[in-house]
């Protein structure tokens, strides 16, 4: 469909190339207006976190910070956030990949456009009425609860409890899911129908051009759109803290208490050196995912 | 619209299955919204309360006009540049990919800490400044959103075809470009209302009062009225999903058929 | 020996000169509110309410409409004095509190606070300079020395005792701590927040300390208390919030007293019935709040005409009584006429710092029901280091109880 190079031609069929400062200028200028608005209102203020993480109360240099950011309960906490964000991601992943396979590969125009309409809402849901609306539902006197229990199934049977790290997974997922399916669908989208008419006139089955084409071409998607879940889950903030009372040890609450809690008062700068922490885990997740998009983006064009 | 039974049962049940997945607990907490407790029935009390609250109409307006600027700060930043990206910047996408993905990654405490100690006096000031982050916020999925309707058109003939017939970038883009990607725009603009609308951790982290913010306080004296407002500014903003969803036809469907 | 005379004679007529300037001065110069350290010196309650009337408005910060009945002080106050106020996060932090006067802009700097000791700790002490504009109320000598700065920087403006709220569904009712391990109580037992970052969940540990044997120095039976109550399934980890009680995710909590009036009125909305009772196996007092004049205040006369109401000690009326008519006295007139703040923390179910006064002079008026201390029982209050001793322990174990 595109065709990068003609758009290195001008009409006149000249090279827009120019010279190499020229096209590194072009580059700059364009994403200028991105990067400034991005630098201003995000950059600056990670950058003044990253700052006052190595400053005592006084303002004096110290790691102490991070020294007491390695030990307990944030070392737990930590524990507990990324296997959060990795049960998270994949217990939403798999769910997100298969809807939004289907509605891409069968839905209509109209469909598909809603479906990602409704997504983009559902993906920002989360906070206090999330967690209000799943305690209406699942709590032990919520409705779904009994819609359930006169199906014969109780919930409630084992140890289960929303208020727990298996609670806030479920929870999560409410708009996890449509997180995945935002993300994944352009990858969907990409594996042309040509192909797949392709192979069959080749003489293909569906299962072989899945298994021999299909799913190796989805996979990388699959796994950045499964890193970026991680990441997403493992930084969510709000509905965790509506949830639980403290009792699932997860970073964001941890920082969310020395900042703005009541009980520890003098350690704003721990809750700095926690979210350093907490970026360069999420950096960490990004490195591979940044690596397969590049890759993957080859075939969506 | 008549398609064979074996083709569309997949996405019967998907959808079937989805949609319950989605609307139990909505409808749990709208249901629980309308009970009438002291009357022992179900009603329309408690939403009756709460629009009768004088504050209701202020803190409307003050978190509409936030997500009203969030929303046209994120779409007259980010459609040009992702047209630009799109036809130009290749070479600059990983880049890009990375920094608008960043925002996702963080946590928002984080972002809110930061946004208090570092920026100036007069940002602080002006309550607009949550719009600004709003849009940070909701970057991520806005870029994407945009990036996969503009992916989906042909770009490189109909820009140039505008440009051949006389527009400059700015005409290309206003009135050709986003007019045929109507769909991703509103997807992306609706994103943002509901982020900004919901949005809780900055606002009260930057000693701001919104509607959340309020929402919040009511819940102390009367927590069915709170309750009733929290499912009121989830479900309206469904139900204007699915109004807009319903009259506005996807004006891609006329290009993409082509392409078939 | 001529030059010393001179000197000396110089010296004497710059001191008449600038004694009889100062005292000329202040009737010549405005009254700076700012500075003004007691009634005396703001010229009377009469210039007091009328520069704070002036004014116009009052900014607040994370006080809750129904913690120690704040609503109807801010109600009273607003309608008598004429004077906007402004909350800025009711539901926020201490914490939140201090990091405001910090980093906020002029315009949102609150006039006064409403903060607990621990975080009071964190803004005073060697070497660090005062945040608060020193004011002494009218009734400073009924504070308790131990709960007040000797210059007049904070004061303690009322304290609570951690009582034990339950759903009139629960049966048996409990009537102390120690009855919560009742199988009955499955999935019932919730606490209001996260100990390691509300002050008043954290006291609630405490009290189980206390009901469980330990002690102001001992808060580890506490602990141990809920790793049992989470073992045999009676605690859940849910928010113990207003909402989250009408959806029935718990139906038993810990909360301060001053907190029924208004947590029983919202339930009722919820159609249900919400009781309190003070456990008989501890009577756990916390530390007063503190209240203190921000040196950074926008508005200095309302603040200060705030902190008189507070530590008023009037029966007076009510916000719902005051007329038209009230609102046309003079200042103090209309002072003495409406309900002191310190009654008014009663309504609320707290107990006023200035109790022990209002209990000889009898101006005290009577509590909500129910909230009644236990005959004989003994009133623990751990002091503010006794307090982060505790912490360090909830904060290290809280989280993997």
């Amino acid at each position: 469909m595109n065709q990068p190079e003609i758009s290195t031609l001008d009409r006149k069929g000249a090279s827009k190339r120019g010279t190499l400062s020229g096209q590194s200028l072009g580059l700059i200028l364009g994403v200028l207006p991105l990067v400034a608005f991005m630098g201003v209102f995000f950059f600056w203020p990670l950058w003044s976190v990253l700052w006052s993480s190595f400053e005592d109360n006084f303002g004096a240099f110290t790691l102490k910070n991070f020294e007491v950011a390695l030990g307990e309960p944030y070392r737990t906490a930590f524990s507990n956030s990324i296997t959060l964000g990795l049960i998270s991601a994949i217990t939403s992943a798999i769910p997100g990949a298969i809807i939004a396979y289907i509605i891409e590969s069968r839905g209509s125009q109209k469909l598909r456009q809603f479906i990602a309409s409704i997504s983009s809402v559902l993906s920002t849901t989360g906070g206090v009425p999330l967690a209000f609306m799943f305690i209406a539902a699942y709590g032990a006197e919520g409705s779904a609860t009994a819609l359930l229990r006169a199906f014969g199934i109780n919930i409630y049977a084992g140890s289960f409890t929303l208020y727990s790290l298996a609670g806030v997974i479920f929870v999560y997922s409410y708009f996890m899911v449509p997180t995945m399916v935002i993300v994944f669908s352009p990858a969907v989208h990409g594996i042309r129908r040509e192909w797949q008419e392709a192979a069959k006139n080749l003489g293909a089955t569906t299962a072989q051009f899945w298994r021999r084409v299909g799913i190796p071409l989805l996979f990388p998607s699959f796994i950045s759109s499964l890193l970026l879940l991680f990441a997403a889950a493992f930084s969510a903030y709000a509905t965790a803290r509506a949830m639980t009372s403290g009792s699932v040890a997860l970073v964001p609450l941890m920082i969310g208490n020395l900042v703005d809690g009541n009980v520890i008062n003098d350690q704003m700068n721990l809750g700095k050196a926690l979210a350093m922490g907490m970026v360069i885990v999420s950096l960490v997740a990004m490195i591979p995912y940044l690596l397969i998009q590049r890759r993957a983006s080859r075939w969506q064009q | 619209m008549v398609f064979s039974k074996l083709k569309s049962l997949p996405l019967f049940l998907t959808l079937l299955i989805a949609g319950l997945f989605v609307l139990l607990p909505l409808g749990s907490s709208a249901e629980f919204s309308l009970r009438q407790p002291t009357k022992q029935n179900h009603g329309f009390d408690n939403y009756v309360w709460f629009i009768s609250q004088p504050e209701f109409g202020h803190y409307m307006g003050v978190s509409f006009s936030l997500a009203a600027v969030s929303a046209l700060i994120l779409l007259v930043l980010l459609v040009p540049t992702v047209v630009w990206l799109n036809l130009k910047g290749q070479k600059l996408r990983p880049f890009v990919d990375f920094i608008t993905l960043m925002p996702l990654v963080i946590p928002v405490v984080a972002l809110a800490i930061g946004a208090q100690n570092s920026l100036p006096e007069f940002a602080q000031t002006n309550q607009f400044i949550l719009s600004f982050l709003y849009a940070v916020l909701a970057m991520p999925y806005a870029y994407r959103t945009l990036d996969t309707g503009l992916k989906a058109i042909p770009l490189q003939t109909i820009s140039e075809a505008a440009r051949g017939l006389g527009a400059n970038w700015f005409r290309t883009i206003v009135r050709v470009i986003t007019p045929i990607i109507r769909g991703t725009v509103l997807s992306a603009l609706f994103m943002t209302l509901a982020l900004s609308f919901g949005e809780y951790t900055i606002t009260s982290l930057l000693h701001w009062d919104t509607f959340t913010t309020w929402v919040t306080v009511i819940s102390q004296a009367n927590v069915m009225g709170a309750i009733a407002l929290s499912v009121f500014s989830l479900v309206a903003i469904f139900i204007f999903l699915l109004l807009v969803g319903l009259f506005i036809k996807p004006a891609a469907s006329q290009v993409a058929k082509e392409e078939e | 020996m001529r030059a010393k005379r001179l000197v000396a004679l110089a010296v004497a007529a710059v001191s008449v000169v600038s004694m009889s300037v100062a005292v000329a001065a202040p009737s010549s110069a405005a009254t700076n509110f700012c500075t003004v350290t007691d009634l005396k010196t703001a010229g009377g309650m009469d210039a007091l309410v009328a520069a704070a009337k002036k004014e116009g408005t009052l900014n607040v910060i994370t006080l809750p409409r129904d913690w120690a009945n704040y609503g109807e002080a801010m109600d009273l106050f607003t309608k008598a004095f004429g004077i906007k106020i402004v909350d800025d996060n009711p539901d926020g932090s201490s914490a939140y509190e201090l990091q405001t006067i910090a980093t906020a802009p002029a315009a949102k700097q609150p006039d006064v606070v409403d903060i607990g000791v621990s975080a009071l700790n964190t803004v005073t002490g060697a070497g660090r300079p005062s945040i608060f504009a020193p004011y002494k109320v009218s009734t400073w000598n009924h504070i308790p020395n131990v709960w007040k700065d000797p210059a007049g920087a904070w004061y303690g403006d009322y304290s609570g005792i951690i009582a034990l709220s339950y759903d009139s569904t629960v049966s048996p009712a409990p009537t102390k701590i120690s009855d919560l391990t009742n199988p009955a109580y499955k999935g019932m037992v919730a606490l209001g927040g996260d100990p390691t970052a509300a002050q008043m969940s954290f006291l609630s540990v405490f009290a189980a300390a206390i009901a469980k044997g330990g002690s102001v120095t001992n808060i580890q039976p506490g602990l141990d208390f809920f790793k049992t109550l989470k073992s045999n399934g009676n605690f859940v980890a849910v928010n113990g919030n207003g909402e989250n009680y009408a959806a029935g995710a718990y139906k038993i909590s810990l909360s301060w007293n001053f907190n029924a009036p208004g947590a029983i009125a919202s339930a009722k909305k919820a159609g249900k019935t919400l009781k309190f009772v003070i456990p008989t196996d501890a009577v756990l007092q916390g530390t007063p709040y503190i209240q203190a004049i921000n040196k950074k205040a926008p508005h200095c006369a309302a603040a200060r005409l705030w902190e008189e109401f507070l530590y008023s000690e009037n029966k007076g009326i009510t916000s719902a009584k005051v007329t038209a008519a009230d609102k046309k006295l003079s200042g103090s007139k209309l002072f003495a006429k409406i309900m002191g703040g310190q009654n008014i923390f009663v309504s609320g179910g707290a107990t006023p710092i200035n109790a022990p006064a209002m209990i000889k002079a009898k101006s005290i008026i009577d509590g909500p029901e129910g909230l009644n201390i236990p005959k004989g029982a003994k009133i623990v209050q751990p002091n503010p280091d006794q307090q982060d001793a505790a912490k360090k322990l909830v904060v290290a174990q809280w989280p993997t109880l």
